[in-house]
Order: C-alpha cells, then sequence, then structure tokens
C-alpha cells in the first residue's frame, strides 16, 4: 500500500515551499536589478537576504511537517521530523567554529 | 555580463534538475569551478544554494500532484541531513579520490540497471503517463529500509563533499532497490534534496564558503528553469525522463573520472 495520498498534508508543506521559494526569488531579483543603479552595499545585502532565506525555506518545511505530524499523533514520524530538525540546527553550530 | 551568464546556466540546471530528480549542482559545481575560476570549495558552497532553490521550486509542484512520499523522504532525510552536515564539517580531511571513484562506479552501475529495464519495458513503460493524474501511481509499499538509510547517507555525504543534492543516487536506490515507482522515487528524491543541501550548506555558510554575489543570479535562474521544469514533466514521457537520468548519471562519472584519472596522472 502507498504512503501518498494525504493532500491536505501535501498542501501545506507545498505552501512553506512556495512562500519560501519566491520570497527568496523576488528578494535576490530585486537585489540584481538595484544593482546597477544603486551604489554601496545595499544590493549585496539584499541578495544575502534572499540566500538566507533560502537555506531558511527547508527548516522552515521540517519545522511545519514535525508539527503537523506531532499534530495528527503521528509519533513516529513527528520524532524522526524533530530528528532531522536538531541535525540542521547542529550543523549551524558545527558550521560557526570553521570560520 | 557575467551575472547575466549565471542566470542562464541557473535556468538550465534549474530545468534538467527537475526533470530528473536531481538538484543541479552536478552541473554547476564544475561548470563554476572549470569556467569561472570559483575555489572549488566556494563553487560547491554555492551551488548547494541553487541545489536547495531547485528542490524548493520543484518540490512544491510535485506536492501539489501528491506524487510525494513524505514519510518516505522524512525517514531517509534522517540519514542524509546527517552525512551531509558530518561531511560539509569534515571537507578537507577526507581522500575523495576513494569516494569520488565509489560514487562513478554506483553512477555506472545505477545507469546501466535502469537502462538495462527500461530497453525491457519493465516498470519504466508502465509509468509513462504520469503525475498530473494521482491515479495513475500503482500501489506499493517501501522496502529494504536499511538499505536506503545507508544509500542516504552516503547520498547526504557526498552532498557535502561534492555540492551535488545527492538525487543521482537516492532515485536509483528508491526505484531499483526500495520498489518505489520512478515518479513517486523522482518527486521524492526532489522534496529530500532540499533539507540534504540545507543541511551542508548552512555549514558552508558559517564557514563563509558561499559567494552570494554568484549564488543570488545561479538562484534567480534555476528558480524560473525548475517550475518551467516541473511543469513540463507530465507531458514527457517517462522514458526520456529516464534517458535524461541516465545521460546525467553517465555525465557525472565520466567526470569523476576524468578528474581522478588526472590525479594521477
Amino acid at each position: 500500500m502507498s504512503q501518498l495520498r494525504e493532500p491536505a498534508f501535501d498542501r501545506a508543506v507545498a505552501l512553506v515551499l512556495r512562500i519560501g521559494a519566491f520570497s527568496c526569488f523576488f528578494v535576490m531579483l530585486a537585489g540584481l536589478i538595484a544593482a546597477p543603479f544603486v551604489t554601496g552595499q545595499i544590493p549585496g545585502e539584499i541578495e544575502r537576504v534572499g540566500v538566507l532565506l533560502m537555506l531558511a525555506t527547508p527548516v522552515v518545511r521540517v519545522i511545519v511537517a514535525c508539527f503537523l505530524f506531532f499534530w495528527e499523533k503521528d509519533w513516529k514520524y513527528g520524532w524522526i521530523s524533530l530528528g532531522v530538525l536538531v541535525i540542521l540546527m547542529l550543523g549551524s553550530v558545527f558550521g560557526l567554529g570553521e570560520h | 555580463m557575467v551575472t547575466a551568464l549565471l542566470v542562464i546556466l541557473g535556468f538550465l540546471a534549474g530545468l534538467l534538475g527537475a526533470l530528473t530528480g536531481i538538484g543541479g549542482g552536478v552541473l554547476l559545481t564544475p561548470i563554476l569551478a572549470l569556467h569561472f575560476g570559483i575555489p572549488i570549495r566556494q563553487a560547491i558552497g554555492t551551488s548547494l544554494v541553487a541545489v536547495i532553490t531547485t528542490s524548493a521550486a520543484s518540490s512544491s509542484v510535485h506536492l501539489q500532484r501528491h506524487t510525494t512520499d513524505i514519510r518516505l523522504g522524512m525517514t531517509l532525510e534522517l540519514a542524509t541531513a546527517l552525512g551531509a552536515a558530518v561531511m560539509a564539517y569534515l571537507v578537507g580531511y577526507f581522500n575523495r579520490n576513494a569516494l569520488e571513484g565509489l560514487f562513478a562506479a554506483f553512477l555506472l552501475y545505477s545507469a546501466i540497471t535502469i537502462l538495462t529495464k527500461g530497453r525491457k519495458g519493465e516498470p519504466v513503460g508502465e509509468e509513462s503517463t504520469h503525475a498530473a493524474n494521482e491515479t495513475s501511481i500503482p500501489p506499493y509499499e517501501p522496502k529494504r529500509y536499511p538499505l536506503g538509510l545507508a544509500a542516504s547517507l552516503v547520498a547526504g555525504a557526498l552532498s557535502g563533499l561534492l555540492g551535488i543534492g545527492g538525487g543521482p543516487i537516492k532515485v536509483p536506490v528508491m526505484y531499483i532497490f526500495m520498489k518505489v515507482p520512478l515518479m513517486v522515487a523522482t518527486a521524492t528524491s526532489n522534496f529530500m534534496i532540499g533539507v540534504t543541501a540545507a543541511a551542508s550548506a548552512i555549514v558552508y555558510y558559517r564557514r563563509g564558503d558561499i559567494l552570494v554575489q554568484v549564488a543570488a543570479p545561479l538562484a534567480v535562474g534555476v528558480f524560473v528553469g525548475s517550475l518551467l521544469g516541473a511543469r513540463m514533466a507530465p507531458r514527457i514521457n517517462t522514458k526520456i525522463v529516464v534517458y535524461l537520468l541516465v545521460g546525467v548519471m553517465f555525465y557525472l562519472a565520466g567526470h569523476l573520472i576524468l578528474h581522478l584519472l588526472r590525479g594521477w596522472l
């Protein structure tokens, strides 16, 4: 039996990804368009915000999936999602020490 | 001019990435390093941003079609995220040649196996009309989770090491060994790639190995290419997607073998 067919769950996760991807796209596009017209570091900083939003999008997707699994009392996959989230957070801590 | 080139490069990588279930990093990392003169570690980190973009854009489309197995994806993400984060941290300390050799061998084996099955008309032909029609996905139960988790750990490690999404490993493993339909395997791989790449990209970013001025135009192109590719996917015969995937696998394997040979000669 397939594990598919949860339209509401799929739609919620898809919405997170869509909002994240579109936000990043428009922020980065704004930075690219601003670059020839605006001097200084503003365009670069706008692009940086876009990149950071992109890095955060999968993390937010995991948080939402984790919440939805626990909400549905699907404990097994809730804990699995939480495990993925912890790994992502640890990656941030590991990277910090290498600058 | 360079910005425009990066946007075009991102568009092409995003298009192919969405059609084949790979992240596009397999193309971007070597091109950034070879043609834009970016140091390999920064090329890897920068291409990871584009890989996340491909995944976010295309997997949202796959999710709306209900072709993504979220539970399978989350389970395997546990291994890919761990492999990616650890390898991104350890990159530079490992012997890349051995891993690249293993990766090339695995890709060649998987590509040949998929081609052989496709020619026999076994599962590939049955899945030729896909995606938009939910009912076209046959009932299935993923098998061999331990093998899937082990392969995902390797895929994640290679993502952290080479700046790829790991799709060329995840798709064949889910399709061939876990008996997941190809369309579901491709969609689930796309879904997982974002988290896999993010796990290592976070480490690369904190280390200063992501070039924002390169990543932004790439990501803009990748976003448009990915959305287009994800929308084209249902209208394309599965065999074409399979051949694209196999073509990318051969390309990547050849690239790795050449890289190894250059190191030895």
